[in-house]
């Protein structure tokens, strides 16, 4: 039974990829001009390039999107996966710590002033969601920042407040920038580029593989605060930095997409229950299982209605309410 | 051969509130060392510092003849183990993974565990009993049990010292007793030193082979339990009339409370 | 066809060229690299032959200057003319659907600086499409845009006639208008709850002016709010209701305005509805619209028509 643990890891890790490839291959097959299975394994496969509009469709439209999907699941159940090991509460999610509201903020502002997607609103909600943090920092004092409670109650008088703010700025808006705000914080795949995408996944796979480089003390910290120092851990800096580069990689993600929710709290909690509440293996089960419900809530956001699509973060909504209930009920078991 | 913890003028505040006020002494080897006194005597932050958990204002602690400011925080884990009073359990974790989590101090980052920390984590549930719970999850098990896990988790530590606080504060009588067998058990088979805070005057002197009495911060007494509890250290520590005599189940004191309504007969 | 036969027909079509050039003042189709309305630099093709309106107003002014046989694709909003509906959708002009635009082959797409979402168009642009960019602010640059619109579809003439209309159309309404001295003050409502009117910088400010109105919302914000009190102190004597939703919303809005019998335009009966598109789309009905304003404003004069 050697390695038993590092088996099993390699074993969730082997399926779930074959899930994410799977969905992924559904996305790029099927867009709002019908599905095209066998083209795309034609191209997958032989190289043969189909006919070019078909090749830019599924090339440079839909990959870049299914790309951004799978990393925005991966980063908001990270993200709720990292959030509930640190504030020790299931009810924890990226946004818990004010990122949505600050988010939102920047991005409202930078809709209304007229800037253009990227980089414009993009940096406007990154500086917002950065800013509540840095403004949740400073609130609060020293050893507070370990007190999960504190932390906690201070993020959520923090979203409330720019809950406020975000009304009132909607509240003076009309017009076409109504309904792209509407849009943003409804959450929004359609707008990938490869490049970004790019960008986007060389900011955030580094995060990914930190926080499992730390996934086993996630784990002590669960013991408690106490505990875990005598097993050898430094409470304070892995806090702060499990703290930083999720809100980080929540804000990075946020800042290009809008605000998707349900994911983050979701996907943590499913794989919990089936996987168990080892970190090592939950990580890598969110990264990846996350991204495969995204890229499949976003086929459907894309296939659902007739005309047009929904956004994103309805259908995650959608689905993702049910579920959460159904989990609780399951785990009460 | 240093003493496995000597403590030096060591002091503790919280503020401006003094917490220990120069603790001088040192606990042996292998000895089965309980911290008794009343509630605000600084028990518990004794055991903190011992832990590494907070650092002294002022003084000096070592271990093995090391300051323990020398000792690195993993360094130190492979050390002293430590049972706290309560444990947070917001996430189903079974009891042999929690066991296993004691092998952290020697594995690397990812606590990659090999064969030899599966064969301990087992000894270390056989040891407390718990195999036939290896699967279990933490919250479904009750209070005795639960001890019982994160005492077999300090054993899986496989540490020289290890510290526990008022482990038997909330258990039942039967477990009470079961717990601080394991203790001994611990310390007569295995040479570890045993370093417990008690609630429990009794228990103390039925299985302690060293007593250390604080009130407000300072030591009042230290030694075997028959020197420590005697009436006047008792009655200046806690502040209340004791009966003290020997107890029928060996050469050891017993410590009996006298209520309100007896003190004009009691001698 | 690299070939001497080749040589002569386009040196035919060159004569030809420049002699309805010499009638009408017009080359029949701009090509290669055009400035647009936002001052971008945009390569288009000679004749255009698929053609995608990034917005509603656009598909109206394609289809006024008759050149529909070369739109293949029109957005959700898209609805007059009738025709329009039945042309491919592409998604709504603030959601437009990239892999839609791109699956129809477009040579040209035409959007609009307020509302098509700025990275869709430079994604267009990526792909090799095309997009020349139109900004009508108010009803000259409307003109301006159906003239340019005309130029890069080869309908450049008859873009001139509608323009042509357009302004007599509107020296027409001038012309009434000048006969009185009476300005009647107006509120235009383009919203039920809250109730929105318009400032200085909307179409519909340009249209009461010239219909001979006083817009008594004017101001710097496109589109302010009032609440009911405000409203009484403004004591418009005509209001103008555009109903973007069904006819009984018309009826609940009139409803709460019959409360205030004070304002003179409850008092007067003279609360009137309109057709939104007439008034907020730029395009050719925009005079249908001033037309319709200077019979409700000044029901007397539009009496006798030339």
């Amino acid at each position: 039974m050697k390695f038993h643990f590092l088996k099993r890891l390699l074993l969730v890790a082997f399926v779930l990829s074959i899930l994410l490839a799977g969905v992924m291959f559904l996305g790029i097959s099927i867009g709002s001009t019908g599905s095209n299975f066998s083209d795309v394994w034609r191209t997958l496969l032989m190289n043969k390039s189909a006919d070019s509009v078909l090749e830019a469709i599924i090339w440079r439209i839909r990959l870049p999107r299914v790309i951004l999907a799978a990393l925005v699941g991966a980063t908001l159940s990270l993200g709720g996966l990292v959030f509930q090991a640190l504030l020790r509460n299931p009810l924890a999610e990226p946004y818990i710590l004010g990122i949505s509201g600050g988010s939102a903020i920047g991005a409202i502002l930078g809709i209304i002033i007229g800037l253009s997607y990227f980089p414009g609103v993009s940096i406007m909600a990154f500086t917002g969601s950065i800013g509540t943090l840095v403004m949740l920092l400073i609130m609060s004092p020293g050893q507070a920042v370990l007190k999960k409670d504190s932390l906690l109650l201070s993020g959520v008088m923090v979203n409330a407040f720019c809950s406020a703010v975000i009304m009132f700025l909607i509240s003076m808006t009309r017009d076409a920038r109504l309904h792209n705000i509407m849009f943003w914080l409804m959450g929004d795949l359609s707008t990938a580029d490869i490049e970004q995408v790019c960008f986007l996944a060389a900011a955030l796979l580094p995060c990914f593989i930190l926080i499992f480089w730390l996934s086993n003390i996630m784990n002590l910290l669960l013991m408690g605060r106490d505990m875990a120092q005598t097993m050898g851990v430094n409470v304070k800096i892995v806090t702060l930095t499990l703290l930083i580069t999720t809100s980080f990689m929540v804000s990075t993600t946020v800042s290009y997409c809008g605000l998707i929710g349900f994911v983050g709290l979701v996907i943590p909690h499913l794989f919990r229950l089936i996987l168990g509440s080892d970190h090592r293996i939950l990580v890598p089960a969110c990264v990846l299982g996350g991204g495969a419900y995204m890229v499949v809530c976003d086929l459907l956001a894309k296939i659902l209605p007739s005309q047009g699509e929904i956004p994103a973060g309805v259908i995650t909504a959608l689905i993702g309410a049910p579920l959460f209930i159904f989990l609780l009920k399951r785990s009460r078991q | 051969m240093n003493p496995a913890i000597s403590v030096n003028n060591l002091n503790y505040s919280y503020g401006n509130t003094s917490i220990l006020k120069n603790l001088s002494f040192h606990i042996q080897r292998g000895d089965f060392f309980i911290i008794i006194g009343p509630n605000g005597s600084g028990k518990t932050t004794l055991l903190r510092l011992f832990a590494g958990i907070i650092s002294a204002s002022d003084g000096q602690i070592e271990l093995f003849g090391n300051p323990i400011k020398n000792y690195t925080r993993k360094a130190l884990a492979r050390k002293i183990a430590y049972v706290p009073q309560t444990v947070p359990i917001d996430f189903p974790f079974t009891v042999s993974e929690v066991v296993l989590m004691g092998r952290s101090p020697h594995l690397g980052m990812l606590g990659l565990e090999k064969e030899k920390d599966l064969v301990v984590a087992k000894q270390a549930m056989e040891f407390t009993g718990l195999e036939h719970l290896a699967h279990r999850k933490t919250h479904q098990l009750s209070g005795g049990e639960c001890q019982r896990v994160f005492i077999a988790r300090a054993i899986c530590q496989e540490t020289d010292i290890i510290l526990l606080d008022e482990p038997t504060a909330s258990l039942d009588l039967a477990h009470q007793t079961r717990i601080m067998d394991l203790m001994e058990k611990l310390q007569k088979e295995r040479d570890i030193t045993v370093v417990m805070v008690s609630h429990d005057v009794n228990l103390a002197a039925m299985y302690g082979k060293t007593l250390l009495l604080l009130k407000e911060g300072q030591i009042v007494s230290r030694g075997k339990p028959d020197e420590v509890l005697t009436f006047q250290t008792l009655e200046s520590a806690y502040g209340c009339t004791l009966l003290v005599d020997e107890s029928p189940l060996g050469r050891f004191p017993r410590v009996t409370p006298v209520p309100g309504r007896l003190m004009k007969i009691k001698d | 066809m690299v070939n001497s036969e080749h040589m002569k027909f386009r040196s035919l079509i060159n004569i030809f060229m420049i002699f309805i050039w010499l009638c009408f003042g017009e080359l029949p189709a701009t090509a290669g690299i055009v400035t647009d309305k936002l001052g971008r630099k945009v390569l288009i093709p000679e004749n255009p032959q698929r053609v995608i309106s990034l917005a509603p107003n656009i598909t109206e002014i394609i289809f006024a200057l008759n050149s529909e046989n070369r739109l293949k694709g029109v957005t959700l909003h898209c609805d007059f003319p009738i025709e329009a509906k039945l042309l491919p959708k592409v998604g709504s002009y603030v959601g437009l659907d990239l892999e839609k635009i791109v699956s129809l082959k477009p040579d040209l797409c035409i959007a609009i600086k307020d509302g098509n979402p700025k990275n869709v168009i430079d994604r267009l642009e990526s792909f090799g499409i095309p997009v020349y960019a139109v900004d009508p602010r108010n009803l000259e640059s409307v003109m301006e845009t159906i003239l340019a619109i005309g130029n890069i579809l080869g309908a450049g003439e008859r873009a001139d006639i509608l323009v042509q209309k357009m302004r007599s159309r509107i020296m027409h309404v001038r012309a009434l208008v000048e006969r009185t001295s009476h300005r009647p003050r107006v509120f235009f409502q383009i919203g039920a709850a809250p109730i929105v009117s318009v400032g200085t910088r909307t179409y519909i400010h340009e249209l009461i002016m010239l219909s001979g109105g006083i817009n008594v919302t004017a101001g710097d914000t496109p589109y302010p709010r009032f609440s009911r009190e405000q409203l009484i102190a403004l004591s418009p004597e005509v209001v103008i209701i555009t109903s973007m939703e069904r006819s009984d919303v018309f009826e609940q809005v009139l409803a709460e305005w019959n409360k205030w019998p004070q304002i003179p335009a409850v008092h007067n009966k003279r609360i009137y509805n309109a057709n939104s598109d007439l008034f907020d789309r730029p395009s050719p009905r925009l005079i249908d619209g001033l037309e319709m304003l200077v019979k409700l404003i000044h029901p007397g004069l539009s009496g006798d028509k030339k």
